[in-house]
């Protein structure tokens, strides 16, 4: 192991006293003189044509600046990788809470209360509200003019399954042919909110020529460059500032609401803020998609997976422009890091008039992996052998390619299990009715775009730019710690600064893991490059040559000579600042992945359904951590939320609409509802980058699910194929269960 | 900001009921706000008056009075949760105050305003339909007692005119060797409103059920009491199956709602097994 | 009206309508105070109204006519941090930092009301306060240190 002095120290957060003291500013705290409220008209329909939107009364209001509609934003679509949302719905409204106006007025109040007064005459179309509608033969087509959409794959006749992916290897019928036995099963997930306490918010204001933005976005570049093209302007008129962001999770990718600030405050002529209430953010923000995972595996009667055939539903919602890439991943992590040689995995992407789902932590695998490794049971189950033992029989070894054909370096996941197994005391006897589930997931670390920037200033300071809006993962300290470690300088003296977009031109923002890889990977090369130009301006300053000159932290010495100087007082006395810079562009696929390997402990009242979760383990293959404190922080909050997802969170959809409109109903786990939990770490030289780091932000959230589900069906030998696991479902499961069993036995009974 | 209203604050308990009077349907009584300030917030009410009643002496006591609790409709959940005076008097009531939402919540919630509420899915008039209380609704037309089993009409609806408020709850002090719970099933999160809950008071003589009251809270339009299984308890051998089968009888009480706290079916089950609990736990000694 | 905010005497004419959250954030420019429910369940703006612990978006500002407030802004002394501040920094209690003026200003009256809380204690008291980021265990974790570092 190298001898760091920073990296792997337990670091308190970089923002932490800003945000302890409350001086941390937010999108909604940004104090912008003579704004303007925005508020927005919602649609109340799931599928309508709109006859005609009377805006009169609201105009009339005293205190409103502008009322606008579909008419008044231009013909651009937005999105991020496929761009079919408008702005405001224009002609036609395709979910309930699609937004329809927009006012902006002196006070919120009164601009909600104008919001009100707009009267939108719909004529309604026929909906399609979930898969089984949207897939019929004669379901409408919700987007007949699909093609024409920028980042559309065309189709060859318009369908609202959108994107129907189908990836064979090997031979799937000659796989199941020779199988022993074949086990189907179609497993199902709910819309899921990101639930981060801080609702979309976008400021916007014209100054100087340009417009000043200020939005909750972990993607500045990006969105700075999807604002321009969709109110059609270049991006240099455009500057997206810096905002402490009040969670992610995967929502805060795309602001829903910006554009149409945009034109508010063109339209008003003062600067709009628009932030969102929780009702809009249940409503109509951009949840984890549900989805209906069927699988049919082929194995032999050795537990030997011969075959194994995913079709990967996913239920859209209205619009495909707030999913990164057009469609979610997720699919292969269906079939899984196992040893299959034949798979076919289908993912099918389906337009439905509900609220569009968007990205949410390592989207598209809890959803998989919850099908998979609910299924993986059943299957071990058929075969009468122990869910740990199939699992270790069928998942690869370092060097085998995963079940969807792709091959990682430093494959760990069997280490992974077993730690996961020896924690939990998996083997252990089990108290009636506690049961013990276990499930499997990993995620890499994405590549993108990143830059940083190290200033060595006279006296000492060491200034890191970054164009990183910190959404609360940390990746601003460990971009410190970085900078620390390569500089040998304390962290206090480490100043961040943020950039706006100005700073640099192209930059990815957080996302997909990124961070770990592209960000820590530039932070360390700006250091690098910091130094060397350091090197190089002693050099001529002396008139030395740079390799006579070493530096130690502050301290330079010079071959030759006796006396030690130092860099900061250097500067001082040189008049000059030492500027380091990387930009990196890795587009490289995915080499290195972090496997998670969890079990749940159960306890089933039987009388009542009620799960609890006695203990969660989760055991990671991480690399080397940067920092424990951050680290187990990701985990931490990723496990609660997978613990929320399986248990209790859905947003309800009910003839279209959302109906858990409040935290009062849609309920997340409180501080009382947390279970015991063992965090096992497996650390190695095995990551990526300068450090061999992994991303840690997405995987623990990943098998939660299943791991409780398999648990619940070790307690009481129920199967709940469907998300959340609510007390009810397992009491209906076990009452079923009860009634099959005494029909059983009835014949007995008569004998 | 809510919506433009006019915010009263009198100084005295007629004062109130005056200002209550004069403005009816317009007025509504302002205590902790908790649930008031989400109904405006939503425009579900927008009254043109509120009557603050903080501040009105003598309605933030809890006393001890003979063989009743008297405590006063301002005083907050949180005091009577942690008041030693009630959890040595009525210890269910203490417990089950300190089941309502949160903390936060329950620092700023009152006892009156909390029943005029008239939620069904409040907790407190469980425990205090178990106990017999009733509470004392004035008006500048006079003062009357309501029992608190009859003070719910439907959801979000009581028996109190536009006019009246509770002035005090009185809280019979149970007999010393009635036993006492209340079970609130929270399938969710601790945080939650109940899928179904139940206060139970008993009291057992020589292995006879003496006396027994049941009541529970969200299940069905106002807190109901479940009559049938008293009566069918009361005067009995207490046995666990006597027990299973009396619960069986709660049925008929409730009348549940689906919502995202399980489906009416589900919560009728649910309101048996968590009768059947709290009379295992009231009626049956550890011994039994 | 008058009142005391952090200390600081503060006489404003606030509207009966308005809500104690936005007499904060709005008329004295504490926006340490976060709203994010809106309904009194998430507790990201939880006060102090006279010592006990409030949900500043369900108060009418009216309710805090001479009372003493104290927020996220109020907590540190004279540039030195509580030490549940503290606490919460080293033992990574936050995150993304919306939720934390609110789970301060809980974990300080908890400490306040019981100086030595059990976990179980804590769980209870801090359950009103949702955290998305950190799954609570190093908000509960720093609520020991603190209470360790003051007993």
């Amino acid at each position: 192991m190298a001898d760091y002095v920073e990296i792997g120290m337990p670091t308190p957060r970089v923002d932490g006293v800003a945000k302890v003291t409350g001086a941390a500013r937010y999108v909604a705290d940004q104090p912008i003189p003579g704004a303007l409220s925005g508020a927005l008209v919602h649609s109340t329909r799931s599928h309508a044509r709109i006859v005609e939107i009377d805006t009169a009364e609201a105009r009339a209001l005293p205190g409103v600046h502008a009322v606008i509609t579909g008419e008044d934003v231009g013909h651009y679509l937005y999105g991020r990788m496929i761009k079919d949302i408008p702005v405001l719905a224009r002609g036609v409204v395709r979910y309930s809470g699609e937004r329809v106006a927009a006012v902006a007025a002196e006070t919120e109040e009164i601009a909600r209360h104008a919001a009100d007064l707009i009267e939108v005459t719909y004529e309604e179309l026929p909906a399609v509200l979930d898969l089984d509608a949207a897939l019929a033969p004669d379901a409408p087509v919700l987007h007949p003019d699909l093609n024409s959409y920028p980042g559309m794959r065309p189709l060859d006749e318009p369908s609202n399954a959108y994107r129907w992916t189908v990836d064979n290897r090997g031979d799937l019928d000659a796989g199941f042919a020779e199988a022993d036995i074949i086990v189907e099963g179609v497993y199902e997930t709910q819309r899921h909110h990101q639930a981060y306490l801080e609702p979309h918010a976008s400021v916007v204001s014209f100054e100087d020529g340009r417009a000043h933005v200020w939005t909750n976005t972990k993607a500045p570049q990006n969105i700075r460059d999807d604002l321009a093209a969709t109110v059609g302007i270049s991006r240099d008129e455009i500057v997206l500032h810096h905002s402490h962001i009040g969670g992610d999770f995967g929502g805060k990718g795309t602001p829903m609401d910006l554009a149409v600030c945009y034109f508010l405050a063109q339209a008003a002529g003062r600067p709009v803020r628009m932030v969102a209430d929780y009702i809009e953010e249940f409503m109509a923000g951009m949840p984890r998609h549900s989805t209906r995972t069927r699988l049919r595996t082929g194995v032999m009667r050795d537990g030997t997976i011969r075959a194994h055939h995913v079709q990967f539903f996913v239920n859209s919602g209205a619009y495909a422009g707030y999913k990164p890439a057009g469609v979610i991943g997720g699919a292969p992590r269906a079939a899984g890091p196992y040893h299959i040689p034949n798979t076919r995995i289908e993912a099918v992407h389906v337009y439905t008039n509900i609220v569009p789902g968007g990205h949410m932590r390592a989207p598209g695998s809890p959803q998989a992996v919850f099908a998979l490794e609910s299924h993986l049971d059943e299957v071990a189950g058929r075969l009468g052998m122990d869910p740990f033992e199939f699992r270790m029989r069928n998942l690869i070894d370092d060097g085998e390619e995963t079940a969807w054909g792709q091959h990682f370096e430093h494959v760990r996941v069997k280490e992974t299990l077993e730690a996961a197994a020896d924690a939990a005391g998996y083997a252990e006897p089990r108290a009636p009715l506690v049961g013990r589930g276990i499930a499997i997931g990993d995620h890499g670390s994405g590549g993108g775009i990143g830059n940083a920037e190290v200033a060595l200033e006279p006296g000492g300071r060491v200034v890191l730019g970054t164009a990183i809006f910190d959404q609360g993962s940390g990746t601003h300290t460990t971009l410190q710690q970085v900078v620390a470690e390569e500089l040998r300088a304390p962290l206090h003296r480490i100043e961040l600064q943020v950039w706006d977009t100005d700073g640099t031109v192209d930059d990815s923002g957080i996302g997909g893991s990124r961070a770990s890889r592209v960000n820590t990977n530039v932070a360390y090369q700006a250091a690098q490059d910091a130094r060397r130009k350091l090197v190089q301006l002693v050099a001529e300053r002396l008139g030395e040559p740079e390799a006579a000159i070493t530096l130690d932290g502050d301290e330079i010495r010079v071959e030759g000579r006796e006396e030690v100087l130092r860099w900061p007082e250097l500067l001082v006395e040189w008049e000059e600042r030492v500027v380091g810079r990387a930009y990196i562009e890795d587009r490289e696929p995915v080499r290195v992945t972090g496997f998670v390997a969890q079990v749940a402990e159960v306890e089933v009242d039987p009388e009542t359904g009620e799960l609890r979760v006695l203990g969660l383990t989760t055991a990671h293959d991480v690399g080397r951590v940067l920092n424990p404190v951050g680290h187990q922080g990701q985990i931490n909050g990723g496990v609660v939320q997978g613990l929320g997802y399986a248990l209790m969170e859905e947003l309800a959809i009910e003839d279209g609409r959302v109906t858990t409109l409040s935290f009062g109903d849609y309920k997340i786990p409180t501080s009382f509802d947390i279970p015991e939990l063992r965090t096992v770490l497996l650390e190695s030289e095995d990551g990526v980058g300068p450090y061999a780091i992994k991303g840690i932000g997405e995987t623990p959230n990943v098998p939660v699910a299943a791991a409780i589900a398999n648990a619940v069906a070790d307690a009481v030998g129920v199967r709940i194929a469907d998300l959340p696991l609510t007390s009810e479902k397992v009491y209906r499961a076990l009452a079923d269960e009860a009634s099959r069993s005494s029909r059983a036995d009835a014949p007995e009974s008569t004998e | 900001m809510l919506h433009d209203f006019t915010f009263h604050r009198p100084g005295t308990l007629p004062e109130a009921l005056a200002l209550l009077d004069e403005h009816g349907y317009d007025a509504r009584p302002f205590a902790g706000g908790t649930a008031l300030v989400v109904l405006m917030k939503q425009s579900l009410a927008l009254p043109e008056h509120l009557v603050s009643l903080d501040g009105i002496e003598g309605m933030s006591e809890i006393r001890l009075d003979g063989e009743a609790l008297h405590i006063g409709a301002l005083v907050r959940h949180r005091d009577v949760e942690t008041s030693p005076l009630v959890r040595e008097a009525a210890p269910l009531l203490a417990e089950t105050y300190g089941r309502v939402a949160t903390v936060r919540i329950r620092n700023m919630a009152t006892v009156g305003g909390g029943l005029a509420h008239a939620d069904p899915a409040q907790d407190p008039p469980a425990a205090l339909i178990a106990l017999g209380a009733s509470v004392r609704a004035v008006s500048s037309r006079g003062a009357r007692t309501i029992a608190v089993e009859d003070l719910f009409f439907d959801y979000y609806e009581s028996a109190l005119e536009p006019d009246e408020i509770i002035e005090s709850v009185a809280v019979p002090r149970p007999a010393p060797d009635a036993r006492s719970v209340y079970l609130k099933f929270l399938p969710r999160t601790e945080d939650d409103y109940a899928t179904v809950a139940v206060a139970a008071v008993g009291e057992v003589d020589d292995g006879v059920c003496t006396d027994v009251r049941v009541a529970l809270i969200a299940a069905a339009p106002t807190p109901v009491r479940a009559t049938e299984v008293e009566r069918t308890l009361t005067g009995q051998p207490v046995t666990a199956e006597a027990i299973r089968e009396a619960a069986e009888a709660v049925r008929d009480h409730v009348d549940p709602l689906d919502d995202f706290r399980g489906s009416a079916d589900y919560k009728r089950e649910m309101a048996v097994v968590f009768t059947r609990r709290a009379l295992e736990r009231t009626l049956l000694a550890e011994d039994a | 009206m008058r009142l005391t905010v952090n200390g600081q005497p503060v006489e404003t004419n606030a509207p009966p309508g308005q809500l104690l959250i936005d007499l904060l954030r709005a008329d004295l420019g504490l926006t340490g105070t976060k709203e994010a429910c809106s309904v009194g369940v998430c507790g990201a703006c939880t006060v102090l109204l006279d010592g006990r612990m409030v949900a500043s978006c369900l108060a009418l500002a009216a309710q805090a006519e001479g009372a003493d407030v104290v927020t996220v802004e109020g907590l540190a002394d004279d540039e030195r941090l509580d030490p549940i501040q503290e606490a919460f920094l080293e033992r990574g209690g936050l995150q993304c930092g919306i939720c934390t003026p609110g789970q301060l200003v809980a974990a300080r009256s908890l400490l306040n009301a019981n100086p030595a809380p059990s976990e179980d204690d804590a769980k209870r008291w801090m359950m009103g306060n949702l955290c998305r980021c950190t799954g609570y265990y190093q908000i509960l974790e720093a609520i020991a240190a603190a209470s360790q570092g003051e007993a």
